[in-house]
C-alpha cells in the first residue's frame, strides 16, 4: 500500500487485464486488503503481455501485470466446479467489496452477478465493469482498447495534427482503461462509505465506453452546440502544437499573449516576430504553417531540457515531450519521489510508477510486489477457510485452485 | 433525502475550468453538498465565454448539482465568511495556482487550526511541492511532461497531442478519489487530510507499457499507432460513406477463422502468410490492406454487428454526431440533456458508473444562485448584513 486510509476493508478482485485489476489495484494503495483470484495455471491476462523483464515471456515477468496488481494478494481458484463455486461464495461472503470485468453472460452463467452475489452477501459493494455496460443493445458486445475507443468516440478525432486520409488511431497502451478502473473505484468507495454508515449493498455497472466520454470535453459539444462532426472540420486547432528541437521535441502552448512574447524574448526577439502576422493568437493559429519553421529554426539550436527549463522560468507555457528516460531524470518527480523501488522474489528491484497524490499527514508505506499465481492460497485457504495442506493438494490435482 | 454515498457531507469548491469541477460534480453526483465561491474579480474561465456568464456550455456541463455562492476573496471580509463556511463543511477542493490560497491566507494550516478535522485536495499540474510547482501547466502541456505525446503517434511517425484532453478528468477524478478515501478515514478515525494530485503524475500513472520498457529494459517504447503487441488485423478499417472507419481486434485463431467466414473466406485469407497469430502479426501491413479492401464496401455499422455476431471485437470509429445518436448510448443514457435555467438545453455526464444510489441532480448553478441560502440559512447573516456586504463587493 502507499496510504493506510482503507484499513479494513475486504476486497475480492475476479479480474483480468487492466480496468478491474487496476480499480482493485487503487484500493489497496490505499490500504485495502485485495485478494485477487486468477484461474489456476493460466492466471491474469495481462501475464502475458508486454514489456517483458530481460524480453522473456513468463507468467511473472510481465511489466504490465507487476504494475497493475501490486499491493495485492494473488490465489486461483476455478468457479466452474461445484467445489470451487462453494470456496469463492465463502470469500464473497468475508468480502465488503467484489470487483470484476467478465464478460456479462460469464458471470450470470457462473451465477456470480449481482443477482447470486447480493443473495450470498446483501451488503456486499459490486462493481462490474464491461466495454459497454449490463444493458443495452451491445452488453454482449466483445471490447478491448481499440474497439472501446472508438466507440467511445475519442478515436475517431485522435491525433490534433491529424491527416484525414490516414486511419484513426488509438492512444498508447490502456490509457482509458485505467482511467475506467480510476472512476471505478471513486464510486466503489463511495458506495463504501455508505456501507459503514448503513449497512447497506450496492452495484455499480461501469461501462468503458461511458467512462471514455468524460474526455470529449469540446468534441461533443462542438456537435451538440454548432453542428461540427467531421474531422476537418473541428474548429479549435489552436496553437498548441508539438515541436521539433535539437535532441527531442516540445509542446508550445501559449495561449495568453504574455506568455508569447516571453517565448519571444527568450528566442532574441527576431524580427519577424513583430509582423503582422503573427500579432494575436488568433492570426498565429491561422498562419501556424507559416510560423512553425520559423520556430524549428530557432528551436534546432537548442535543447528539450534548455527550452522547457528557460520558457517556464519566464512565464511561457512550453511542456518538454517527456520519454520515460527523460522522466527517470527530471528534477521535479525526483523531488516528489514518484517512483518508486520495489522488490521482486524473481525479478529483483525495479522502478515503477508510484502514486499521482499525496497524504502530507500520512506516512507514504512501502509497496509490495504483484503476486505470484497462487501464490497467497495457503495463506487464504488453510489460514481464513480452514481447509489443511492436504485439502489444499486435492483441490489443485481436481482442477479446484 | 433518498439514500446517497455521501450523504451529510459537505464541500468547499474553489475550482475552475474542468479538473476541479469535475471533480464537484463527481461528489455532487455521489450526493454531497458542493459550493462552489466564485467572484466577479476574478471570473473562471469558463463564465467568460462568447455565450454569457451563465450560458457557456463548459460550465453547464461540469458543475451538476453544485450550488454557487460569490466572495471577493481579496477583501478580508470575504475571508472571514470564508473561514465560518470551513467550520461547517467537510471538504475543501481547490484546482487555483499553487500560491493563490496561501496567498488569501488560506493555508491548510490555517485551515486546520479553523477545522482541525478538514480535509482539503488541491490538483495542481505538477504538485504542489517540489521545484517546478510553479510551472504553467495546461492540459496539453501535462501530458507532455507526463509521457503521453511522446508515445502517441502513427507507427514511425512524429510524437503528437491527442485532440481531446485526458489530464483535466484524469486529475479531477484523481481528486475525487482522494476525497472520497479521506471521507473513508475520517468516519473511521475523525482525523482530517492534506492532500495533493499532480495531474502530469496522474497520467503517467495509465502509462506503465511506456515506463516499464524503460525501466525493464533500458529501451523507449515506439510510437506504434494501432498496432497492438500481437494482435493482428488490430486497426480501423475505411468504410463505405465520408470519413467513416471500423475499429476490429483480432485476438485468437478462433475469431480470425469467424472474421474469414463472414468475409466470405475469400482466397487470400487462405495464405499462409496468414496462417497463424504469429504471420498475421508479421504481415500485418499486407493484411490491413486486405481486410481494408473488404471492409469498404460496407457501412461501419454493418461491419460492427456482422462481426460482433460472429464473435470478433469490432466497433465504429465513432464521431461525436453518430455516437450521440447511437441507440445503446441514448439506452444507457449516460449523456444527459437537462434544462438548465438560463443556458436553455444543456448536454452534461452523468458519473462514470450506473447505480441506483447516484444523486438526481439539477444542472450547473447560476453565478451566485445559492447566495442566500449560504449566506443566510447556513451562515445565519439577516437581509440587512447581506445588502450591505453585496454592497461593499465582499459578497460579489
Amino acid at each position: 500500500m502507499f496510504y493506510k486510509v482503507l484499513e479494513g476493508v475486504k476486497v475480492l478482485e475476479y479480474g483480468t487485464l487492466v480496468d478491474a485489476p487496476f480499480c482493485a489495484r487503487i484500493l489497496a494503495d490505499l490500504g485495502a486488503e485485495v485478494i485477487k483470484i486468477e484461474e489456476p495455471e493460466t492466471g491474469d491476462e495481462s501475464r502475458r503481455q508486454e514489456p517483458f523483464l530481460g524480453d522473456i515471456p513468463g507468467l511473472e515477468r510481465s511489466g504490465l501485470y507487476q504494475y497493475v496488481n501490486m499491493n495485492k494478494k494473488g490465489i486461483t481458484l476455478n468457479p466452474r466446479t461445484a467445489t470451487g463455486y462453494k470456496i469463492f461464495s465463502e470469500l464473497l461472503k468475508q468480502a465488503d467489496v467484489f470487483i470484476e470485468n467478465n464478460p456479462v453472460k460469464r458471470m450470470k452463467v457462473l451465477e456470480l452477478n449481482y443477482k447470486h452475489v447480493k443473495e450470498i452477501n446483501p451488503r456486499i459493494v459490486m462493481t462490474s465493469i464491461t466495454p459497454f455496460g449490463q444493458t443495452g443493445p451491445y452488453k454482449d458486445y466483445k471490447g478491448g482498447e481499440l474497439i472501446n475507443e472508438s466507440m467511445g468516440a475519442v478515436g475517431f478525432d485522435s491525433a490534433r495534427e491529424v491527416d484525414v486520409s490516414l486511419e484513426p488511431i488509438k492512444l498508447p497502451g490502456h490509457i482509458f482503461s485505467f482511467q475506467t478502473g480510476l472512476g471505478a473505484a471513486v464510486g466503489t468507495i463511495g458506495a463504501a462509505i455508505n456501507q459503514t454508515m448503513t449497512g447497506h449493498g450496492t452495484y455499480l455497472d461501469v461501462a468503458e465506453q461511458e467512462s471514455i466520454m468524460q474526455n470529449l470535453h469540446a468534441m461533443l459539444r462542438y456537435y451538440y452546440y454548432k453542428q461540427v462532426c467531421y474531422r476537418t472540420d473541428v474548429l479549435d486547432r489552436a496553437p498548441a502544437h508539438i515541436l521539433k528541437c535539437k535532441d527531442g521535441y516540445i509542446h508550445h502552448a501559449n495561449m495568453e499573449e504574455v506568455q508569447w512574447q516571453r517565448f519571444i524574448e527568450l528566442m532574441g526577439s527576431p524580427e519577424w516576430a513583430s509582423g503582422e502576422l503573427f500579432a494575436t493568437y488568433t492570426s498565429r493559429a491561422k498562419f501556424w504553417d507559416a510560423l512553425k519553421p520559423l520556430l524549428e529554426d530557432w528551436l534546432k539550436d537548442h535543447t528539450m531540457d534548455e527550452i522547457y527549463r528557460a520558457s517556464q522560468d519566464r512565464g511561457s507555457a512550453i511542456g518538454a515531450v517527456y520519454t520515460a528516460k527523460d522522466m527517470f531524470t527530471d528534477r521535479q518527480l525526483t523531488a516528489r519521489e514518484f517512483f518508486v523501488d520495489i522488490e521482486h522474489s524473481e525479478n529483483g528491484k525495479l522502478k515503477y510508477p508510484g502514486v499521482p497524490y499525496r497524504f502530507f499527514d500520512l506516512p507514504r508505506e512501502t509497496p509490495a510486489a504483484a503476486p505470484q499465481l497462487g501464490q497467497h492460497n495457503e495463506e487464504i485457504y488453510c489460514g481464513r477457510l480452514g481447509y489443511t495442506r492436504e485439502n489444499l493438494a486435492k483441490l489443485k490435482e481436481a482442477g479446484v485452485i | 433525502m433518498s439514500e446517497v454515498f455521501l450523504k451529510g457531507v459537505r464541500v468547499i469548491a474553489l475550482t475552475q475550468v474542468w479538473a476541479g469541477a469535475w471533480t464537484g460534480h463527481l461528489l455532487s453526483d455521489m450526493g454531497a453538498e458542493v459550493i462552489k465561491i466564485e467572484s466577479s474579480t476574478k471570473l473562471e474561465l469558463y463564465r467568460r465565454g462568447k455565450e454569457g456568464l451563465n450560458k457557456e456550455s463548459h460550465f453547464n456541463a461540469y458543475n451538476n448539482g453544485v450550488k454557487s455562492c460569490t466572495l471577493n476573496m481579496k477583501q478580508p471580509e470575504a475571508v472571514e465568511i470564508f473561514k465560518k463556511l470551513v467550520k461547517i463543511s467537510d471538504v475543501i477542493i481547490e484546482n487555483l495556482s499553487p500560491r493563490a490560497m496561501p496567498g488569501f491566507g488560506l493555508g491548510y494550516d490555517t485551515l486546520k487550526q479553523i477545522k482541525p478535522d478538514i480535509i482539503m485536495v488541491s490538483e495542481p499540474g505538477f504538485g504542489s511541492t517540489g521545484p517546478d510547482k510553479n510551472y504553467i501547466s495546461y492540459a496539453s502541456t501535462v501530458e507532455a511532461v507526463g509521457g503521453l505525446a511522446a508515445s502517441f503517434g502513427y507507427l514511425g511517425g512524429e510524437p503528437a497531442t491527442p485532440s481531446i484532453f485526458l489530464a483535466d478528468p484524469t486529475g479531477g477524478m484523481y481528486g475525487a478519489l482522494c476525497v472520497v478515501g479521506a471521507i473513508f478515514h475520517h468516519r473511521k478515525t475523525g482525523k482530517g487530510q492534506h492532500i495533493d494530485v499532480a495531474q502530469s503524475e496522474a497520467i503517467t500513472t495509465f502509462l506503465p507499457e511506456v515506463i516499464m520498457e524503460y525501466s525493464m529494459n533500458g529501451r523507449i517504447r515506439p510510437r506504434m499507432g494501432n498496432r497492438d503487441a500481437i494482435m493482428a488485423p488490430h486497426s480501423c478499417y475505411p468504410c463505405k460513406g465520408r470519413d467513416k472507419w471500423v475499429a476490429i481486434a483480432v485476438g485468437t485463431n478462433e475469431e480470425w477463422k469467424a472474421m474469414c467466414k463472414v468475409m466470405g473466406n475469400p482466397e487470400w485469407s487462405k495464405d499462409e502468410k496468414f496462417a497463424d497469430q504469429y504471420s498475421r502479426w508479421q504481415n500485418q501491413d499486407e493484411l490491413n490492406k486486405l481486410v481494408g479492401s473488404w471492409t469498404k464496401d460496407f457501412t461501419h455499422y454493418d461491419v460492427m454487428h456482422l462481426l460482433q455476431k460472429a464473435g470478433v471485437a469490432a466497433g465504429v470509429s465513432f464521431s461525436t454526431k453518430e455516437m450521440y445518436n447511437d441507440p445503446h448510448v441514448k439506452d444507457r443514457g449516460a449523456l444527459i440533456e437537462k434544462d438548465h435555467l438560463e443556458g436553455g438545453k444543456v448536454l452534461t455526464w452523468r458519473a462514470p458508473w450506473k447505480s441506483a444510489l447516484t444523486a438526481q441532480n439539477p444542472t450547473a448553478p447560476l453565478f451566485g444562485q445559492h447566495n442566500s441560502y449560504v449566506f443566510q440559512e447556513l451562515l445565519g447573516m439577516s437581509d440587512a448584513e447581506m445588502a450591505k456586504l453585496v454592497e461593499q463587493k465582499v459578497i460579489y
